[in-house]
Parts: C-alpha cells; sequence; structure tokens
C-alpha cells in the first residue's frame, strides 16, 4: 500500500546522468570521463599486449628476416643474456650515472636563471636573446667542439648530454616563474615582504610544482640524448652496448637496449610524479 | 594598534579619531596614448577618511576606484597629487595598508593558519606570533576549525575570510579592499558583508573599501565617495544619516533604516547618468 502511494505521488525521475558513468558498457567516447583506478590499468596492459603481440606476429611471420627484425620474445633473451653474461647492469649504471650527472648540473645551471629571469624583467632582457640562439643549435653539433676541448672521456659526454637540455630547461623554467600569478606578489608585497622574502617565500614556492613537471619532461629529452652521447669513443654505457652489437648485426641487443632506455625513463618519470604527489600535498585538492 | 577591548567599547558609536587619518590631495592619473597625448583618467580627486571609519568607494565601472585603492596601498603611483597616511606620504606598499583583493589570494601551499601568519613571519614579529594573534583572528572570522586545511580545500567565502584575516593579522593602520565580495554567491556575500562590518568594528579598523553594488556601499560605509567617470572625479560625498546611532550589523536592519529607500534611488539615479552614453 504504501508503496504504491509513494509510487503514486512522487513519481521516480528517470535513471539518467549519475547512474551513467557507473554502469558497464560505458561507452568509449565520453568527453572528460573519470575512469575507475583499475580500469586503467587493464586498459594500460592491453594496450601493450596489442603492441607487443603485433610484433610477436609480425618478427615470427614468413618472409620477414628474424635476425634483422626478431621478436620480443628474442629480446627478452637477448636481455637475459646481456644481464647474465655481459655485465650490461654495469653499463646501464655507467649511462644512469652519466644522465643524472648532466641532468643535476643543466638544474643546477637552469633554476636560478629562470627564476630571476621570470621574476625580473630585466635579467630576462639581457640574457632571453642571447639563450633563445642557442636553443635552435643542435646538440650533436658541438660534438667536435666538446672532442677537442674536453677529450674523449666523461666530461665530453657529460657536456653533450648538458647542453642538450639545459637552454630548454632555462627558457621553460622562465616560463613558469611568469605564470605566478601578480596578486599573489601584490599581497605579499602589502603585508610588507620585502624583494627578497618575495622571491623565495611567494615566487619560489609557487612556481615548485612547475619547476618539477619541467624537469620531468626534460630528463626524458636528455635520455634521448644519451645513445649519440655515448656513440663517440665510449666502451661503456648502454649506447656503447648498441654500438658493438651493431658491428655484429646482434639486432636483438640492440633493441633491448632501447627497451631498457623506454624502462629507465618511465621510472624516473614515475619517481617525479611520486616526488611531486609527496612534496606538494596542497595540490592533491586542486579542482 | 589599540587592544580589542578598547575597541570593543568604541564600536557602537560614530568613528572617532584623526579626520584626516587617510588623505587624498588632489590625485590625479595620466595614461600615456599613441602620439604623446596623454588620457586622464582620474582628475583631481580629494577626500580624507576619519580614523576608524569605513569609507566605501563607489561608482561606475571606468571611474578609476580601484586605481585609487591601488595608489592608496602603493601598488600605483598617482601621476599629479599625494595621497598620506597618519600624515605620512604613501610611496610604496607597506605593512600599515594591508589589502584584500576580488581574486582568490590566499597562497595554495600554505595552510589557513599559515597564511593568516604570513604578514608577521615576513616582519619577524615573533612576539604577536606567539601572543596567539593568528588564533585570535581565526577565531573572529570563524576559521579556527578549517586552521590546517589549504585554501583548495575551501569555499571562495572562506577564502576571503582568510584574505581578511590575513590583512588584519598583520596588524595594519589600514584596510584597503577591492570589490571582496565580488566573485562570491548572493548569500555568501550578504554573510560577509555581515561578518566584515562586526570584524572591523569590533578591532575598530579604518577602511577603504570599492564597491559597485550600492546595496553593499549603504551597508557598509559610515561615509560613501561617489565617483563620476571619464574622468574620474568625485561628485558626492554621502554620509548615510541612518547611521548617526551606529553601525548596522544585519542587511534587514538596512532595510527598515528610515531614509534608506531615498539613498537608494539617489545613488541609483546617480549610477544611471553616469552611464549615460556608455557603451552598452
Amino acid at each position: 500500500m504504501t508503496t504504491r502511494t509513494a509510487h503514486a505521488t512522487a513519481p521516480t525521475p528517470p535513471t539518467a546522468a549519475p547512474a551513467r558513468s557507473a554502469v558497464p558498457g560505458t561507452p568509449w567516447f565520453e568527453f572528460k570521463q573519470t575512469l575507475q583506478p583499475w580500469t586503467r590499468v587493464v586498459l594500460g596492459i592491453v594496450g601493450a599486449a596489442l603492441f607487443l603481440g603485433a610484433w610477436q606476429i609480425a618478427g615470427t611471420s614468413d618472409g620477414v628476416p628474424r635476425a634483422l627484425f626478431p621478436p620480443p620474445t628474442d629480446v627478452g633473451r637477448a636481455l637475459w643474456r646481456l644481464f647474465a653474461e655481459q655485465h650490461f647492469a654495469a653499463d646501464v649504471w655507467a649511462s644512469f650515472v652519466r644522465i643524472m650527472l648532466s641532468f643535476g648540473l643543466a638544474a643546477v645551471i637552469a633554476l636560478p636563471l629562470g627564476m630571476l629571469m621570470g621574476a625580473f624583467a630585466g635579467v630576462a632582457a639581457v640574457l632571453n636573446p642571447l639563450l633563445a640562439g642557442f636553443r635552435y643549435l643542435p646538440a650533436t653539433a658541438f660534438i667536435p667542439l666538446f672532442l677537442m676541448w674536453l677529450g674523449a672521456g666523461e666530461e665530453q659526454k657529460i657536456a653533450l648530454l648538458l647542453v642538450g637540455v639545459v637552454f630548454f630547461l632555462i627558457t621553460l623554467l622562465m616560463d613558469n616563474t611568469l605564470a605566478v600569478r601578480t596578486e599573489l606578489i601584490e599581497t605579499a608585497r602589502t603585508l610588507g615582504a620585502n624583494r627578497r622574502q618575495i622571491l623565495w617565500s611567494i615566487v619560489l614556492p609557487a612556481s615548485l610544482p612547475a619547476y618539477l613537471d619541467t624537469l620531468r619532461q626534460m630528463l626524458a629529452v636528455g635520455w634521448t640524448y644519451l645513445v649519440v652521447a655515448e656513440i663517440v669513443a665510449t666502451t661503456d654505457g648502454i649506447g656503447a652496448m648498441m654500438m658493438r652489437a651493431k658491428r655484429f648485426v646482434h639486432v636483438d641487443e640492440i633493441m633491448a637496449g632501447i627497451v631498457i632506455i623506454g624502462v629507465l625513463g618511465v621510472a624516473c618519470d614515475g619517481a617525479f610524479r611520486l616526488a611531486r604527489h609527496v612534496a606538494f600535498p596542497y595540490l592533491r585538492y586542486q579542482r | 594598534m589599540m587592544l580589542p577591548l578598547e575597541a570593543a567599547a568604541l564600536a557602537r558609536g560614530r568613528p572617532v579619531g584623526d579626520p584626516d587619518f587617510l588623505h587624498f590631495s588632489r590625485v590625479c592619473k595620466d595614461y600615456p596614448l599613441r602620439g604623446g597625448q596623454t588620457l586622464r583618467a582620474i582628475d583631481d580627486v580629494s577626500f580624507s577618511v576619519t580614523e576608524r571609519e569605513v569609507c566605501v568607494l563607489l561608482g561606475p565601472s571606468g571611474c578609476g576606484k580601484s586605481t585609487l585603492l591601488r595608489m592608496a596601498a602603493g601598488l600605483d603611483r598617482p601621476s599629479v597629487g599625494e595621497i598620506a597616511l597618519a600624515g605620512e606620504r604613501v610611496t610604496g606598499p607597506s605593512r600599515d595598508r594591508g589589502m584584500v583583493f576580488q581574486s582568490y589570494t590566499s597562497f595554495p601551499w600554505l595552510t589557513v593558519r599559515q597564511n593568516v601568519e604570513f604578514g608577521l613571519r615576513m616582519n619577524g614579529d615573533s612576539l604577536a606570533l606567539k601572543e596567539g594573534t593568528a588564533d585570535y583572528f581565526l577565531e573572529r572570522v570563524k576559521l579556527e576549525p578549517f586552521q590546517d586545511a589549504y585554501p583548495e580545500q575551501l569555499s571562495g567565502g572562506m577564502r576571503q575570510r582568510v584574505a581578511l584575516a590575513r590583512a588584519l593579522a598583520n596588524y595594519p593602520k589600514l584596510l584597503l579592499m577591492d570589490e571582496p565580495f565580488g566573485a562570491l554567491d548572493a548569500e555568501t556575500r550578504w554573510q560577509m558583508q555581515e561578518l566584515l562590518l562586526d570584524v572591523v568594528s569590533k578591532d575598530a579598523m579604518t577602511v577603504l573599501i570599492v564597491t559597485h553594488d550600492i546595496d553593499e556601499a549603504l551597508f557598509l560605509g559610515d561615509r560613501i565617495v561617489f565617483l563620476s567617470r571619464h574622468p574620474g572625479r568625485v561628485r558626492e560625498i554621502l554620509q548615510p544619516p541612518f547611521k548617526q546611532g551606529g553601525r548596522l550589523t544585519t542587511k534587514e536592519a538596512l532595510y527598515d533604516a528610515p531614509g534608506y529607500h531615498d539613498i537608494e534611488k539617489h545613488v541609483m539615479r546617480m549610477m544611471r547618468e553616469e552611464g549615460a552614453g556608455a557603451p552598452h
């Protein structure tokens, strides 16, 4: 009885908007959709599996020379061989140290410059035209110069990796600093903060999350220069291994090197994301 | 700065104190145009704000009221004339003149409490920090339960309360507010107006506040400076007669106040006249 009356007086609204995203069979192409974490993981695995599957089929089909285009299973075996028998871990470590040293150096140079250029128009006016020019020079063009100046040792490789990212880094960090809202700086001034305090207590903390994002993006670019840097007169490192493998047409080992660079890149990316999450708890509430 | 108790004793009566506490003296603002000409946006503006008074700058958009406020803060400079606070010429921003902006200016990386303490930290005022200044003002704006939250977790009205407490905790001589409730919804807006009047009355603050909302001006202002536009000039200075016995505490009291409708109509007519010929 009661239920019937309730139905009569308050007609149920048609099942609509709120329920839609929860039901199975969610449409694929919906704008601004929020996915469940596990859905994202599954879809990510599906994407990778599709790629590996297509590669496996292509690599094992007739007419494709297996030595020049090995399937993922061969690359996996090569990886195992490299680590177990050829001390590949030492190569990976050498490359990792090179990337970290050069990128650390680039960050140490670029952070103060980018911050000062973004904060003070005068500093930007002096440095920006010069740095903008350097940005257009290909890093590889510096290899002969660095070989003459620094020799064929570690310094030359670090220098090349540094030049590859530092000019972009400065410009991007400057843009991050410029994006600090004027009202925040003006508020600090009316609260009695002086120039130095505004730089350290407003401009820096307001820019830091963006700085971290920029560093993350540019570290990826640093990894892309790695093989170039390790081609010239190098005996260790992922790139050097790949050049050795090329001499003996060990394509599976070259591909293994590429895979390892990708894996290390993704790991660095993850480390930066984690750092961002831990260092800036207030960003979790951003709408 | 007076002690809160002394201030409370003064709160109910008319503001008393230096009649020229904040003084605008023949202030003009020119902007350069192409071809070496200049546009005079603000022309020969002179008026005074009495100590402990709430003064409202009211006028149509484009009358230069925000620019006048920014000049009082020291964030802009007058082209001609000068502004003085307690006899001292304004040459730049200082902790004497706290400001609340229309846009949200809470520092997102600091908690509510850290935001409120920001000015005292910048000025090395460890005594005020130890004495619980932040607690006092957090309580005044009813944000004590949210002191450890981040601004991003708060509503718009709460964020403006953070900005208000942050400005007041720094013990400024003058509080400047640039359409502080302009971005809030109607309900939050009247609640904030009542809260603001309560807070500044109890602490006997001198306030200069910019608005284009007639209701807000009549509710908040002991004195209302109405500006004309193109160029901005002082057209009329009003002192609502229904505030002779003291400030209002609720919006209903404003609507019941004798003469409220006449003065509102009068201001509305001025608004319309100033707006005439404006682009629509």
